[in-house]
C-alpha cells in the first residue's frame, strides 16, 4: 500500500503524483474542499508542496493542510517527514518562528461576568504583556538564566515560581525538549531574545479573551474542561527574535555547506543538512532550544494574563491551562517502526487517544488541537485522532490560513473599519498599530469554518467547541 | 513582503536595499539619519548571500541596539560589502521585519543596471 492509498473521503483529497515533476521523490496531497482547492491555487503554495517533496530522504507522501499557503521555501501548511537514518533536517521545514504555537486556558467565569469589565480588562492586558516591538521591558535575562530557558524551558520557570508542575503536565512536551543544546544558539540569537521573554511579538500574533460558544462532543469537552458559556483566553507566539535568529543562521551555515553534502534544491530557501551529520544535529539542538524559548514565552505570557484576571476577579478568575501545542516544529518520532524527523510548518500535531505523548490525563479523547479564526471569527478546539497517523503523520490545520497578502489586504480596508466592525460585535480591541490591524482582518484569511470542516471530515482532527472572541490584543 | 528594487550597481543595489527596509522599521516616518558613521561589513559566497546577510545585519542592529541604519555608503567587491551607515536612533527596536530570506531571490540584470525583489519575514 502506498501513501495516497489511504483515501479519506475522495472530495477532500487532491492528490499530485511524484510523476508529475523529475525531482520529485515522493506523491503530495493536499486536503482541501473545492473552494480551498481554488484559493490554494492562486500562490505559490504547491509549486512549494512539490519541492518539499524533492528533498532527500523524505518518506510516503508530503502534505499540505487546508489552511496551506505560500511561505518562504515551505508552504505554511506543510507536513513531511524524512528519515533520520538517511534523511535531511531543513530550517525552513520549520519556519523562522520556531515553535510557534497556541495555548488556551480556561477559567470558570461566565461571559456576563467578564464582559461588565471588558474595555478595562482588555486595556489591562494589553498594558501589562509587552507586544509590537522588539524589545521587551519586564524580564531580562542574564547569561546563565538565558541558558537555562534554552536548556530546560518550562521546567526552569517551575523553579522561578512562573509555571506549576501541573502546568507542565499539559503542554506538548511538558514545555521543555530535551535535545534542546543552548550551546549551538549564536550570541546574536541569544542577543535577540535576552530581553524578549513574556513579549507577544507583533504580525498574527495575539491574545483573544473567548467564551466557549458550543459544545459539540460533550464527552472529549468534558475531559478538556471546557463547559459552555466559560470565559477562555487564547494565546498565539512564539519564540520571537531569537527563534528568527536560529533560522537564520542555520540556513546560512546549510546553504554553505550544501555543496559539499552534494544537495541540489529547486529553492536555496529550503537548504537543508542530513539530520545525522554534525551540522544536522547542531541545527536540531539549537532549534529546540529556541523550541523551549517559545514554551517558556507562552508560560510567562500566560502568568501575566493570570495575575490580570487575580486582580479583576479575584479567585474566580483563576485560569487552568488546557494544553499548549505548536505548529511550527521538527520532531523526532516513530512511525510504523522508523524513526523520522517530521517537520510541521503551519501544520500542529494531532495525535490521537492511542499515542503514548498524549497527556494522561487526556488519554481518553485525544490531545487537543486549537484553531484560531482570524479576529472577529471563531477560533476552534479540536481533538487529535489515532487515525491522523495513517493520514498526515498526526497532523492537522493550524488556522484560517492566508487567503490575501498584507498588502492586498491593507488596500482592500482600513485599521479604523477593521477596529469599528469588531465593536460593533462587541469585541474590545487592543492594538498598537492601525495598519497592522488592517493586515490581519478577516477578510485576509479563509474561512475557519470550512478548514476545520475539513479537517474534521478528513479525519485528521475531530471538533470539540467552537470559541467566540470577545477581546482582542493584537500584537 | 516583498520589495523589488533597481539600482545601476551591485553596491547601490544594497543601498538602496537598506534604505527601503529603514522605511519599512520607521514606519515610513522621515527622520533624518544623525550621528557618527558606522562601518558594517559582511562577506558571502555570492552576491544573493551578500544582499541577505547584508540585510539580515542590518534587522539584527536596529533589533538589539535600537538603531535604524538608513544612509549608506558602500564599497563592494564580488564577496564583500564594506559599508558606512548612519542612522536612527528609536526608543523602541523595530520589530516589524524579522528576517530577510532567500525565497524567490533572484538578481537580475536589467537595462542600466540590476533588479532584485526581496522577500522579508514580516
Amino acid at each position: 500500500m502506498t501513501a495516497l492509498d489511504t483515501i479519506p473521503s475522495a472530495d477532500l483529497v487532491h492528490d499530485i503524483p511524484a510523476t508529475q515533476r523529475r525531482d520529485m521523490r515522493v506523491p503530495a496531497r493536499v486536503f482541501a474542499d473545492d473552494e480551498l482547492w481554488k484559493q490554494i491555487a492562486h500562490d505559490r503554495s504547491l509549486e512549494q508542496l512539490m519541492n518539499v517533496a524533492t528533498l532527500p530522504g523524505v518518506t510516503r507522501c508530503v502534505y499540505a493542510m487546508p489552511d496551506v499557503h505560500e511561505g518562504y521555501g515551505f508552504p505554511v501548511g506543510g507536513v513531511a517527514a524524512m528519515r533520520a537514518s538517511d534523511g535531511v533536517i531543513s530550517p525552513g521545514g520549520v519556519g523562522y518562528d520556531i515553535n510557534c504555537g497556541v495555548r488556551l486556558l480556561i477559567s470558570d467565569l461566565e461571559e456576563d461576568a467578564v464582559r461588565r469589565r471588558l474595555p478595562a480588562l482588555v486595556h489591562e492586558l494589553s498594558r501589562s504583556i509587552p507586544s509590537g516591538t522588539g524589545r521587551g521591558t519586564r524580564v531580562s535575562l542574564n547569561d546563565a538564566e538565558l541558558d537555562r530557558v534554552l536548556g530546560e524551558g518550562c521546567r526552569y520557570l517551575v523553579q522561578r515560581g512562573q509555571a506549576t508542575p501541573e502546568d507542565l503536565e499539559t503542554i506538548e512536551a511538558g514545555g521543555s525538549l530535551m535535545r534542546a543544546d543552548p550551546g549551538v544558539v549564536s550570541p546574536r540569537a541569544k542577543a535577540r531574545g535576552r530581553d524578549q521573554l513574556g513579549t507577544l511579538g507583533s504580525g498574527n500574533h495575539f491574545i483573544e479573551v473567548q467564551t466557549i460558544e458550543t459544545v459539540i462532543e460533550p464527552t472529549i469537552a468534558h475531559v478538556y474542561g471546557v463547559e459552555a458559556g466559560r470565559v477562555a483566553v487564547l494565546v498565539h507566539t512564539g519564540s520571537r527574535g531569537l527563534g528568527h535568529q536560529v533560522c537564520t543562521d542555520y540556513v546560512r551555515l546549510m546553504d554553505r555547506i550544501m555543496p559539499t553534502s552534494g544537495i541540489t534544491l529547486p529553492d536555496r530557501e529550503l537548504a537543508c543538512a542530513p539530520f545525522a551529520s554534525p551540522e544536522g544535529q547542531r541545527y536540531f539542538g539549537a532549534m529546540c532550544a529556541a523550541a523551549n524559548f517559545a514554551f517558556a514565552n507562552r508560560q510567562t505570557i500566560s502568568q501575566r494574563v493570570r495575575d490580570v484576571f487575580q486582580r479583576f476577579f479575584g479567585d474566580a478568575g483563576r485560569l487552568r491551562l488546557v494544553y499548549d501545542v505548536a505548529h511550527n516544529m521538527a520532531k523526532l518520532e516513530e512511525h510504523d517502526g522508523e524513526l523520522l524527523c517530521v517537520h510541521r510548518k503551519g501544520a500542529t500535531r494531532a495525535f490521537g487517544p492511542g499515542h503514548p505523548e498524549t497527556p494522561e490525563r487526556y488519554r481518553a479523547a485525544g490531545q487537543p488541537v486549537f484553531i484560531p479564526g482570524s479576529m472577529g471569527t471563531r477560533s476552534y478546539i479540536l481533538a487529535g485522532t489515532d487515525a491522523a497517523l495513517g493520514l498526515s503523520f498526526g497532523s492537522t490545520c493550524h488556522g484560517a490560513g492566508r487567503a490575501m497578502s498584507r498588502h492586498a489586504a491593507k488596500r482592500a480596508t482600513s485599521g479604523h473599519a477593521v477596529r469599528q466592525a469588531l465593536e460593533a460585535q462587541g469585541i474590545a480591541v487592543a492594538c498598537p498599530s492601525s495598519g497592522e490591524l488592517a493586515e490581519e482582518a478577516p477578510l485576509a484569511y479563509k474561512d475557519v469554518e470550512r478548514v476545520v470542516d475539513v479537517v474534521h471530515r478528513a479525519g485528521l482532527a475531530r471538533r470539540v467547541a467552537r470559541l467566540r472572541p470577545i477581546g482582542v490584543i493584537k500584537g | 513582503m516583498r520589495v523589488r528594487i533597481r539600482a545601476p550597481s551591485f553596491g547601490e543595489l544594497a543601498a538602496e536595499a537598506g534604505r527601503a527596509l529603514a522605511r519599512i522599521q520607521l514606519g515610513g516616518v522621515a527622520t533624518p539619519p544623525a550621528g557618527a558613521w558606522r562601518r558594517i561589513e559582511v562577506r558571502a559566497s555570492d552576491r544573493e548571500a551578500l544582499l541577505v546577510d547584508w540585510l539580515n545585519e542590518l534587522i539584527f542592529l536596529a533589533e538589539t541596539e535600537c538603531w535604524v541604519p538608513a544612509e549608506f555608503q558602500v564599497v563592494n567587491t564580488d564577496t564583500t560589502l564594506r559599508v558606512l551607515a548612519r542612522g536612527v536612533s528609536v526608543k523602541e527596536a523595530p520589530a516589524r521585519v524579522k528576517a530577510a530570506t532567500f525565497s524567490g531571490l533572484e538578481i537580475r540584470p536589467i537595462p542600466g543596471g540590476l533588479e532584485a525583489e526581496v522577500v522579508f519575514d514580516v
